[in-house]
């Protein structure tokens, strides 16, 4: 898997060094000049192919650092009606893949990737913005969290679309929720509280608070936050970035906070973390990724920095065979990096606005695990790259 | 004699009766008593008849005995006299039977030459003819088989003889077919109404026996009747092949030859005649039966193509016969038959096809009842094994036979594989056999590539566009494919016919797989392998196959493909159609496309000046002058070579859009997945300039509309815009690798309507930024975009503007509009003076402020108040599209300059609805517009002048001082210099371009005054300009075009305009109504004949009508 992945690494490294200019300028991007067309774009076709996977069996010797063909989009979807703030698959259940996507206007669309259409839309937040919407695992049922401050927990199946349940935050912010499954019935829900610094948990069905997490320091905002069950047989853990830029790692159960590191200088945009390895990259509205990592005692490490050629990070999701790591950037473009070392591996250039939100598949067939991104330009794009022998991977 | 009369029926006094006559005919044999004793015979009744038969036959037969020639009319008269006789009576007497026999063969025979037929009339032999079917039908069953003993032999021999040399040699068909009747009736075998005898099996088999010694001569003699002269008719041949059939089959009958010869030897006393005498052995049977095959393939072959569906039915009872009665003995022969058989189950016509049917079904239970199980197989196996050799012999036939065997051998084939059903995939499955069969299709169905007609014809957008809706277009046009191996059609489509049918019967991934490596291994099989897989998916899918019941085996149809299968098998080939080495096939040369389109640019425009009444009949006007100027387009001197590649392009192109609606069809709902896939590469070709490409498509995009049950094109691209719209856009972004993206646009706009428009507006965008990124390459391809765009946009918001306009139009025409005026006037010349008083402030106010309520405008209401009304998509498109046309204007190429004429035209007319939006760019475009008004291309000059018409109609006030201003002092100095260098210039003149710029302006000039109402100053600055060339001194059509200047005018106004025509040249003398009135002096008056009189005449005659009355 190692060598393999290490292989590609250079191979497919693009090279991003052009097109530095504001993204606010949106004709200065799509020159393409990382992409400049090479003798190998004959297998650029109609977007059902993989180009870019393909490509792998025509290297040659000395293509290190080469210039290869920009792949496209394998399809577009359109008709949101407005920038798509978040995007989840729901892959396992039935025989259709579904997409669900949250708007600015509020929709939550359910895109069916078989037909390619919306299947169904459904509007719970009352015109506000959607930051988070997920599915939970074990019933199937969808939950989204509105800047209407509301969580709301949907029942979808059979053709029904209402709300079953929901849940009052008091935060206006953009911070999106974080669900852990305890077990079959149980669930907690961790999410930024009314307080300016505070992170609450509750438990569901019942609702029953869990506790609230007040850092001692005045750490602005909650921008960001991750909850989860370590292996160690502890507590469940909870990862927060907040608005000075800081990193902190609580223990739910004993409600304290467990380590601090300073990641950014400006705000925590986003943050990912792998359980497999434990480690985590964070973006900013700055010009780089910061990685970090948990040691054995619980303690966060900064390693190194992945400087990017733009400013600004929207997300970042890291693929469920932790091999890449995809960011949404505020430069209209989803960068794809190596996940062992955040090695730069393509740029994915289609959308003409902000790209808000990045989600991979979770598709059991890894030749259909697709990487969707939701942009303000009211588009999803749907990619299909480096799927091929990731199973021999 | 009276024709109704009581028939005699006491014996005696009909011999009283009929005595004397007899004994005249005895005594003086002329045709007069033979007429005289017939007709008396008439008046016998039969019963009667029959017990004087002996004495009336004796003086008759008399006649014919009489040694020496004799008289034909005589013999004729005396044999239907016989015919009557027995016709109404029975020979019950031997000795009667033989004589009359012998002697009635004898007057067939020619006197010299016992074997030969006489050299007689044609009457005489039918009625002789005639008169022996009645002897042998009249004949009694105790005598009649006496016929058949050994004794009789040479006798019978010499009358089958002498009927088949009737039958064969004879000219007239009745006497052809009368003798062949006769030998049927000869041979106990006739088929008519009449009663006949029916014989025992011993009797049976004593007549095979004797007739076995003419088997031979028969066959022979009938195989040559039937193969002989086409021109026979039908009836002789169906005659013969009775004879054949049933002779074959009374011999070779397999129960006769299982019972076995009689042991006994011939008697003695036949001496010579027991040489003639054949014995049934095995070995005989055996010999007999492979000389018989030689025959009945001869026979087969010539008529299983025959053209009478009677013969071929026929043939089929034959088979039927053959096959029932002696399918042991003949041996070898079975093969032949059942691939007859076999080979007519397709035939065209469905009585032939119903009875082939039955019999095969007769057949097949006949095998299986027979002998316990093993016999069915042992049939299948026999077809199975023709199956297998006629497969392996396909190429070879196919190579070398001719259009009528080879459709035969092809017939044969299909029929194998429907008898055979679903057995037919062993057969495939063997990898040889397959290879054959398919060799065989990709060697025959090679088509011709020739035709240059093809790769010439080109469709034009603009026609296209016009007539969205209409069927008749595509209808009108689908080319037939030539072959280069064949030239019948039912070869065709007996070729897709087997195709469907293994289709049907065989493994679908098999065939696919199959025929898809053929398609990739070289692009001399590609179309050919197309075809083929085109119509084995619809076979598979159940579609146009014949699936009667005559399949054999198992009972269960058992046709493999299920739906899932099929579509797996359609993604696959699908997905090969549409590759892109596959499908961007070059389908026309560079340089043809350069020389039509400055063709079309370059073919004069025509006064389109004055019919410049809205956007609907500009358009129009234009497709009608495009379209023949298509037939001027030259073939381009490029070499053979490549036309053959374009036209095979064209070819391969076609017939993979056939093959995509085939797939749709196969289908049907369940293709709407793969409308993800497939609506992008068809709509890319319905936008293709090869006329028949674009056709294809079309045809194409209806089928799979309604396969997929859509109602029409519209829905089909509605409902799939999204798909569309996703490949147009990812597309956009790659020009250079898809430049066809524009196309597929142009094609969804021109097909589709308003509720397109939120999903294309994301695209313009696109499509604008595109444009923007690159002006110097793409400018011209996405120029045609914008234009389709605004097309439709023009139609489907059509301005209210223009149709206040036309009904206003219509109204100026019909109705004295002075009365209206005055009314108008009054009633405006109160508003305003109370509006001066201050009455009714707020009514007026609150009138004026309601924005006339348009379709498109009700939604943007909803904004709040404080938002600034955002604009309806639509317009706020175009508003794009003419901020770029602004720049487009001014390009270096003139075809761009044109379009990009053309485009803001329809910007203009969209977005006359909101003049607020109109103005500022009208204000940005004017500068590059005045620069195509004043100088530019006379083509531009031309076009820039409707664009300021358009314009004209909204923004009047805006333009009309600038046109005074900017515009009509250039123009009319410019005309006024050159009008007298025109007038002296020879006819080369009108190659310059000067000319041409002069032309132009003249054209367009009127229709510019019209619109924008001009001021009389420019009037007349106008009129001065333009007054030289009404001289008939100046080129005849720049005469034309200066009429159509005062045309105009005089519309604008009238009373001025007659007034200085008169001023030129004035016809006649007005004589005041009263002598107190002074008269009327015009400087024109009383002028001779100058250079501007025929013209202003004419101006006045046609303008003025009644001035021109009085002139004459």
């Amino acid at each position: 898997m190692n060598t393999l992945f290490s292989e590609r690494d250079c191979v497919f490294y693009t090279g991003t060094s052009t097109g530095s200019s504001s993204p606010l300028n949106g004709g200065s991007f799509s020159s393409g000049a990382c992409f400049q067309s090479s003798p190998l774009t004959a297998s650029d076709n109609y977007p059902k192919q993989t180009a870019f996977g393909l490509l792998a069996a025509t290297r040659g010797p000395n293509d290190r650092g080469m210039l290869r063909p920009a792949p496209s989009p394998i399809y577009t979807l359109r008709g949101a009606g407005g920038p798509l703030n978040t995007l989840h698959f729901s892959c396992k259940g039935g025989n259709t893949p579904l997409l669900f996507s949250g708007s600015g206007k509020g929709a939550i669309h359910v895109w069916n990737l078989n037909t390619r259409r919306a299947e169904k839309t459904v509007e719970g937040h009352s015109g506000h913005s959607v930051v988070w919407v997920g599915t939970l695992r074990e019933t199937d049922a969808l939950i989204s969290q509105g800047r209407d401050m509301q969580v709301c927990l949907w029942d979808l199946s059979e053709g029904r679309s209402e709300v079953t349940d929901s849940v009052w935050t008091g935060s206006v912010g953009f911070c999106q929720c974080s669900v852990l499954e305890t077990s079959s019935s149980a669930r907690l829900l961790a999410f930024a509280g009314h307080q300016t610094e505070e992170i609450k948990i509750i438990e569901l069905p019942g609702k029953t608070p869990v506790c609230t997490l007040v850092p001692d320091a005045k750490l602005g905002m909650v921008m960001c936050i991750k909850l989860w069950q370590p292996d160690s047989g502890h507590g469940p853990l909870l990862l927060a970035g907040y608005e000075d830029g800081s990193l902190l790692l609580w223990d739910v159960t004993q409600r304290s906070a467990l380590s601090r590191v300073k990641a950014h200088p400006e705000p925590v945009m986003c943050l990912t973390f792998d359980l497999r390895c434990l480690r985590g990259v964070s973006g900013s509205s700055e010009k780089q990724l910061s990685a970090w990592m948990l040691d054995g005692q619980n303690n966060l490490q900064l390693q190194d920095n992945v400087a990017l050629v733009n400013p600004g990070v929207s997300q970042l999701c890291v693929r469920a065979d932790g091999k890449l790591l995809a960011s949404a950037g505020w430069d209209h473009r989803v960068r794809i990096f190596g996940w062992k070392k955040l090695r730069p591996l393509a740029v994915l250039q289609y959308h003409t606005d902000m790209v808000l939100s990045v989600a991979f598949s979770d598709h059991q067939d890894p030749g259909h695990r697709l990487l969707a991104a939701g942009s303000k330009d009211h588009r999803i794009s749907l990619w299909s790259i480096y799927n091929e022998g990731a199973d021999t991977g | 004699m009276p024709p109704v009369m009581a028939q005699i029926n006491d014996p005696k006094i009909a011999f009283a009766y009929l005595r004397p006559a007899c004994v005249l005919l005895t005594r003086a044999p002329t045709v007069t008593n033979v007429e005289t004793l017939s007709g008396q015979l008439k008046e016998v009744n039969d019963a009667t008849l029959q017990q004087l038969q002996e004495y009336v036959l004796f003086p008759l037969r008399f006649v014919l005995k009489v040694p020496g020639p004799k008289d034909e009319k005589l013999v004729q008269s005396v044999a239907e006299a016989v015919s009557h006789v027995l016709e109404n009576t029975c020979v019950q007497s031997w000795e009667t039977l033989r004589e009359l026999l012998s002697e009635l063969c004898l007057c067939l025979c020619s006197p010299t030459d016992p074997g030969k037929p006489a050299d007689t009339s044609e009457e005489l032999k039918s009625s002789v003819l005639r008169c022996l079917d009645a002897l042998l039908h009249a004949a009694y069953g105790d005598i009649v088989f006496k016929l058949f003993e050994p004794v009789m032999l040479p006798g019978l021999g010499a009358a089958i003889s002498l009927l088949l040399a009737l039958a064969e040699k004879e000219k007239c068909r009745d006497v052809q077919a009368a003798a062949l009747k006769c030998l049927q009736s000869l041979t106990l075998q006739c088929d008519c109404t009449q009663e006949h005898v029916v014989p025992s099996t011993e009797e049976r088999c004593a007549m095979g026996r004797t007739l076995a010694s003419f088997l031979p001569g028969i066959t022979v003699a009938v195989a040559r009747i039937i193969t002989g002269d086409l021109r026979q008719g039908h009836a002789v041949t169906i005659r013969a092949i009775k004879v054949m059939s049933r002779t074959v089959g009374l011999v070779m009958e397999d129960a006769q030859i299982r019972a076995g010869e009689p042991s006994e030897t011939p008697s003695a006393d036949l001496g010579r005649i027991a040489q003639l005498m054949v014995l049934r052995t095995p070995a005989w049977v055996k010999s007999t039966a492979g000389k018989l095959s030689v025959l009945l393939r001869k026979i087969i072959s010539c008529t299983s193509s025959h053209l009478h569906w009677r013969v071929r039915l026929e043939m089929v009872e034959l088979d039927n016969h053959l096959l029932a009665r002696c399918s042991q003995s003949l041996g070898e022969c079975v093969g032949p038959l059942l691939e007859a058989l076999v080979g007519a189950v397709n035939d065209e016509e469905p009585r032939v096809r119903k009875r082939c049917e039955g019999v095969l079904c007769e057949v097949s239970q006949r095998n299986q009842s027979g002998v316990a199980g093993s016999s069915a197989q042992t049939f299948t196996d026999v077809l199975s094994e023709n199956l297998h050799s006629l497969a392996t012999s396909l190429p070879r036939l196919m190579r070398t036979s001719d259009d009528q065997k080879k459709l035969f051998v092809l017939n044969v084939f299909l029929g194998y594989l429907k008898v055979l059903g679903p057995t037919v995939s062993v057969v495939l499955n063997s990898a040889a056999h397959l290879e054959r069969i398919s060799k065989a299709l990709m060697q025959v169905l090679e088509l011709d590539v020739m035709d240059v007609h093809i790769v010439e014809e080109r469709s034009y957008a603009v026609a296209i566009e016009t007539s969205p809706g209409s069927q008749d277009s595509y209808a009108a046009h689908i080319q037939r494919k030539h072959f280069l191996y064949f030239t019948d059609e039912k070869i065709f489509s007996a070729l897709m016919e087997i195709c469907r049918t293994l289709g049907y019967y065989g493994n679908i991934y098999l065939l696919t797989d199959h025929f898809l490596d053929l398609y990739q291994q070289s692009s001399a099989y590609r179309r050919q392998a197309a075809m083929a897989l085109n119509e084995i998916v619809r076979g598979a899918a159940g579609i146009a196959v014949a699936t009667a019941g005559h399949g054999l085996g198992s009972p269960v149809r058992g046709h493999s493909a299920s739906r899932e299968d099929l579509k797996v098998a359609v993604v696959s080939v699908m997905e090969e159609y549409t590759s892109l080495h596959n499908w961007h096939l070059i389908t026309v040369s560079e340089e043809t496309e350069r020389d039509r389109q400055d063709q079309q640019l370059l073919s004069p425009l025509g006064l389109l000046s004055i019919s410049n009444n809205n956007v609907a009949t500009n358009t129009k006007a234009n497709s009608l002058q495009v379209i023949p100027s298509s037939s001027g387009a030259p073939p381009s001197s490029s070499s053979t070579s490549t036309i053959h590649q374009l036209n095979s392009n064209i070819w391969q192109l076609c017939i993979q859009l056939e093959g995509v609606a085939h797939f749709a069809q196969a289908l049907g709902p369940d293709f709407r997945p793969l409308l993800m896939t497939s609506l992008y590469p068809v709509l890319e070709k319905a936008g293709e300039e090869t006329l028949l490409v674009s056709q294809a498509a079309l045809g194409c995009m209806r089928h799979v509309s309604e396969a997929c049950g859509y109602d029409s094109l519209k829905e089909l691209i509605n409902d799939n815009s999204d798909y569309l719209l996703n490949d147009v856009s990812l597309n956009l972004q790659r020009l250079g690798q898809h430049p066809q993206a524009p196309r597929v646009l142009t094609v969804m706009l021109t097909h589709s309507d308003c509720s397109l428009l939120p999903l294309v507006g994301d695209v313009v965008q696109d499509v604008l930024t595109a444009l923007d990124l690159s002006y110097a390459h793409t400018a011209a391809l996405f120029c045609s975009v914008l234009h389709a765009l605004m097309k439709a946009l023009a139609r489907w918001f059509p301005s209210s503007r223009a149709k206040t306009r036309e009904s206003a139009g219509s109204k100026h025409t019909s109705s004295p509009e002075d009365v209206l005026d005055i009314r108008h006037y009054l009633l405006d010349l109160r508003k305003q003076k109370e509006l001066a008083e201050g009455v009714g402030i707020e009514e007026d106010d609150g009138e004026d402020l309601v924005p006339p309520p348009t379709q498109c405008e009700d939604v943007d209401d909803i904004g709040g108040p404080d938002v600034k009304v955002e604009l309806p998509a639509h317009l706020s498109t175009t508003k794009d599209v003419m901020e770029r046309c602004v720049h487009l204007l001014s390009d270096p190429c003139l075809r761009l300059r044109l379009k990009a004429l053309d485009v803001l035209e329809l910007c203009v007319c969209v977005l006359s609805e909101r003049e607020d939006e109109l103005l500022p760019l009208a204000h940005r475009c004017w500068p590059a517009l005045l620069q195509r008004l004043t100088a530019d291309d006379p083509l531009a000059v031309l076009r820039a002048f409707r664009v300021l018409c358009t314009l004209g109609e909204t923004c009047g006030d805006f333009l009309r001082r600038r046109v005074s201003k900017e515009v009509l002092p250039k123009l009319s100095s410019s005309l006024v210099r050159q009008a007298p260098i025109s007038a002296k210039a020879g006819p080369v003149y009108t190659h310059t371009l000067a000319y041409k710029l002069q032309l132009a302006v003249l054209r367009g000039l009127g229709s510019l005054c019209l619109r924008l109402n001009l001021g009389d100053a420019d009037l007349d600055a106008v009129c001065e300009a333009c007054l030289p060339y009404l001289s008939c001194r100046q080129p005849i059509r720049l005469q034309e075009a200066g009429r159509s200047v005062f045309q105009h005018l005089i519309r604008v106004d009238p009373d001025a305009f007659w007034f200085t025509l008169n001023e030129l040249h004035c016809p006649c003398s007005y004589v005041p109504p009263h002598p107190d009135l002074r008269p009327v002096r015009l400087s024109g008056m009383g002028r001779p004949r100058d250079e501007y009189s025929d013209n202003v005449l004419r101006l006045l005659r046609e303008e003025f009508g009644s001035v021109g009355e009085a002139a004459s």
